[in-house]
């Protein structure tokens, strides 16, 4: 984990995920010469503002250009630099696809992308600008190291993280405003192992991103009305994702839900659904995120609400697959 | 008939009874008596509300091998200890020996090897369940905390299945889960019981599925008699580390609850 | 004029050896783009053996002169000159493209010493150099990138992205050519897809241009001594060749952008690249100084 970590709660309940990853990387250049930060156009969107005031030289705005900003990114970590490039998720992704698959993944360079407005989180631009199948495709893409913080802080540890793992970084944050899950750095952050928000032996909700919040929210909720002990993993790390704590899942609840802001086919879910199932254990299992459609255009919280990923959701969910019976044998008799 | 009766019978039949088995096996001396005996064995009630005129739970016993019928009559029968009634069989087994309470014997003489082998279990069985202090060797001891385990499993579920009234409601509103009893150490010694949606399952063991919902721990033999033989406190089990509850505690304090209900029953 | 008799004499003579053993490799290997790869060559051996800052004995050298072949299809001609540097075993070109090789098609610059970037998704390799050039600027270094584009290469978008970029951060630490051939898969490029006004492209979008016979090594050295000068705008070296050089069955045929060489067409290739060589012997004694 990074040392000098400078936020408080307080600072992070005034600053936005973006804004502490614009913090983030202003720290990072100043501990380290061979940082450098790229953009196409969505300098002042993306917050990197601040490293562009105080490192001119080592900034470099392409236009709108994804393309060309992730070849660049590339050509720069061959020469030995380290470049945190952000853009929209939506681009990151698939404008510049095959410049991410190639000259950053196949090459295995040291380039980090900050892919931001991820999920429906700029929901009022509609889905040009909603990027729900990022997960999808990032993670099958080899080498390529793909996170989702949950919030602010989450943020902040998985930027210091990629800087301190050499290699191709993915890390899908939001527009920015997320609501606050840990309120300092301390809670034991590491690439690819998920953290345990909330302990529970009745069903484990695996959340990422913005989702993890809610997730959190839900089994709060659920014990004191339902009694039900929920366990919630922040599972911020989909590839590589963690087996074992999804097997200890499997093996200690037998129920598991997911729950992104992204289409239920092809990102976490399905991740968690492969590890559940190449166990050969059986264990209920549902998905919650976007239900293969586009989304609609509105507020963010309302956009979850609609396709149900908040905690009312997650509640309806949980609610759900701990009515269904799954035992094999419908044989209640006692054993004598 | 009073539902108390009934639930007290159930209990006997269901929980109880279906122990002269573990402790046939468990213990050589009994074990060896039941190597060349081929008999069915059953105990009964009278109860003219039942279609064969009785409630029973009868054995197959096949040269040591044994077969448990729980709350089932069976027609083929070698032995049968009949009682008038099912407060007769309530009474004699919670130790009211009495002309009253004694069940008749049928099928003695034809089969006095089987009837004889099953007398000294049943009798080893009452000396065990009525124990008030700890047994001396750590195989009684074992066997003991292991025949607890299975009877309170038994018992709650036969509670549930038979419309306890606190009983049923906290199985009705149950999600599916597994409360668990264990001894540190001692894995043979373990039961456990399946709620859900107002349905029961005792089970014997460890539950291998998944990790119980609830387990109520102790951490020898010697700490679960302290609790089952009602010598010890319950807190100051808790408070000491003799007794462990791995899940949350309202959980044990209702399961703890239950538990004694079973005792107050079957005493 | 740029080069001394000596000099050119000795470019002609390499790139006749790198040719040859183009044509070795295309045959050992049953096909490849050997159009693209005899159009390039020339271009990769001047640079390579005149211009380029490297050092045999330490091919990854930080401060070394970078190149990127963005048409990385011309991997059939660049892996003959990364092995004749002495940087990969020769031999390696006999199981060019054999399932498992470290050479195929597209060399893989984890794999290939001296391959800068892992090119072959074309239109990529212009933003990999600026990217690379801007990092010397980061750096403090003195190092030099060049970039090489096939005509066709250039239908695609990112090219000009790449080129805003340098253009606008004036780039001229990078230098640029372009293999104008003249030919693409689906045919001639001004058939399938019209790239003139070519040069003026270049132009309006912020480089200074030079135009050149891409198998004319005065010429070619005349353009990079200019470009190695310049403190402007970046240079774009549009280098008119002739895909499939040297071979006369081959020569400006779109056909052979990628083609299958057996024994009968081995030979007369090998004649063809022999007479071909002896002119242009001729014209380096005529014309160099």
């Amino acid at each position: 984990m990074a040392g000098g970590l400078t936020y408080t709660a307080v600072d992070s309940t005034s600053l936005s995920t973006a804004e502490i990853y614009g913090k983030a990387l202003v720290e990072l250049g100043r501990a380290h010469k061979d940082v450098v930060a790229l953009t196409a156009d969505l300098a002042k969107s993306t917050k990197i503002g601040d490293f562009q005031k105080e490192f001119p030289d080592r900034f470099f705005n392409v236009g709108i250009a994804e393309q060309n900003l992730v070849g660049v990114a590339a050509g720069m970590a061959k020469a030995g630099l380290v470049p945190f490039l952000s853009t929209f998720s939506q681009f990151a992704s698939f404008r510049a696809a095959d410049q991410l698959h190639t000259d950053i993944c196949y090459q295995n360079v040291n380039a980090k992308v900050i892919a931001t407005h991820s999920g429906t989180s700029f929901g009022q631009a509609g889905s040009t600008h909603h990027a729900i199948c990022d997960i999808a495709v990032t993670r099958a893409i080899p080498n390529l190291t793909v996170i989702v913080p949950a919030d602010g802080m989450e943020t902040y540890n998985a930027v210091m993280a990629a800087y301190e793992t050499p290699g191709p970084f993915y890390i899908r944050i939001n527009r920015g405003f997320d609501r606050v899950l840990y309120k300092d750095g301390d809670y034991g952050f590491e690439v690819g192992k998920a953290v345990t928000v909330h302990e529970g032996t009745d069903i484990t909700v695996i959340a990422c991103g913005s989702c993890v919040f809610q997730a959190l929210q839900a089994a709060e909720f659920l014990d004191k009305t339902d009694g039900l002990k929920v366990r919630v993993l922040d599972m911020h790390t989909i590839s590589p994702i963690d087996r074992d704590a999804i097997l200890k899942a499997v093996g200690d609840t037998r129920r598991i839900i997911t729950v992104e802001d992204h289409n239920i086919d092809g990102g976490l879910g399905s991740a968690v659904a492969e590890v559940v199932v190449e166990s050969g254990k059986g264990c209920a299992f549902k998905k919650l995120g976007i239900p293969r459609t586009f989304a609609p255009i509105g507020l963010h919280e309302d956009i979850m609400s609609i396709v149900g990923i908040d905690s009312n959701g997650i509640i309806e969910a949980v609610r759900e697959v701990m009515g269904k019976d799954f035992e094999l044998d419908d044989d209640w008799d006692d054993e004598v | 008939m009073a539902d108390l009766t009934l639930l007290t019978n159930k209990i006997f039949l269901n929980a109880a009874l279906p122990l002269v088995k573990v402790i046939a096996n468990d213990v050589p001396s009994l074990a060896k008596k039941f190597k060349n005996v081929h008999a069915v064995i059953q105990v009964s009630a009278l109860d003219s509300s039942m279609p064969a005129g009785k409630a029973a739970t009868h054995f197959v016993v096949n040269a040591g091998e044994w077969q448990v019928h729980a709350d089932k009559v069976s027609s083929r029968v070698h032995v049968e200890l009949q009682f008038k009634s099912r407060e007769a069989m309530n009474a004699f087994f919670k130790g009211k020996i009495s002309p009253a309470t004694l069940p008749k014997m049928i099928g003695v003489t034809k089969n006095l090897k089987a009837f004889v082998a099953f007398m000294s279990v049943l009798l080893k069985m009452s000396s065990l369940l009525g124990s008030t202090q700890p047994p001396e060797t750590v195989e009684e001891k074992r066997l003991l905390v292991k025949c607890f385990f299975y009877l309170l499993s038994n018992g709650i579920s036969q509670l549930n299945k038979n419309g306890h009234e606190a009983v049923h409601n906290w199985a009705l509103k149950s999600p599916d889960r597994v409360y668990a009893w264990a001894v540190d150490g001692e894995p043979e010694v373990s039961a456990y019981l399946r709620v859900r949606a107002g349905k029961t399952k005792a089970g014997r063991g460890e539950y291998k599925r998944s990790m119980p919902f609830f387990k109520m721990r102790f951490d020898s033999l010697d700490s679960a008699l302290g609790i089952l033989l009602s010598i010890d406190d319950m807190l100051e089990s808790t408070r000491s580390g003799k007794l462990i509850m791995d899940g949350a505690p309202e959980f044990g304090a209702q399961i703890g609850e239950f538990m004694l209900l079973v005792g107050e029953l079957a005493k | 004029m740029a080069l001394k008799k000596a000099d050119w004499l000795a470019l002609e003579k390499k790139a006749h050896e790198l040719r040859r053993l183009t044509l070795d490799t295309t045959f050992w290997a049953g096909s490849g783009h050997i159009g693209g790869g005899m159009s390039v060559l020339d271009m990769l051996t001047i640079l390579y053996h005149r211009y380029m800052n490297i050092k045999i004995e330490d091919p990854n050298w930080e401060d070394r002169d970078r190149l990127v072949l963005s048409k990385g299809h011309a991997g059939i001609a660049y892996a003959p000159v990364l092995c004749d540097l002495g940087w990969n075993d020769k031999e390696q070109l006999k199981t060019f493209n054999h399932t498992n090789s470290k050479m195929g098609m597209h060399l893989d610059s984890n794999k290939v010493i001296g391959v800068d970037a892992s090119t072959g998704s074309l239109g990529h390799g212009l933003s990999i150099a600026v990217g690379m050039a801007l990092a010397a600027r980061v750096l403090g270094k003195s190092y030099k990138t060049y970039c090489i584009l096939g005509d066709g290469e250039c239908d695609e978008g990112s090219n000009w992205e790449a080129a805003m970029t340098a253009a606008h951060y004036k780039v001229n630490n990078l230098i640029s050519f372009v293999d104008r051939n003249k030919c693409m898969i689906d045919g001639r490029t001004e058939d399938v897809l019209g790239l003139e006004p070519f040069v003026d492209k270049w132009k309006s979008f912020g480089f200074i241009v030079k135009e050149v016979d891409g198998h004319n090594f005065n010429e070619l050295a005349e353009a990079i001594d200019f470009a190695l000068q310049n403190d402007g705008a970046p240079v774009m070296i549009v280098a008119n060749t002739i895909k499939g050089a040297g071979i006369d069955f081959m020569e400006d045929n779109y056909v052979w952008h990628y083609g299958a060489i057996d024994e009968e067409k081995y030979e007369d290739a090998k004649k063809s690249l022999d007479a071909y060589y002896k002119k242009r012997v001729e014209r380096a004694e005529r014309e160099g100084a």
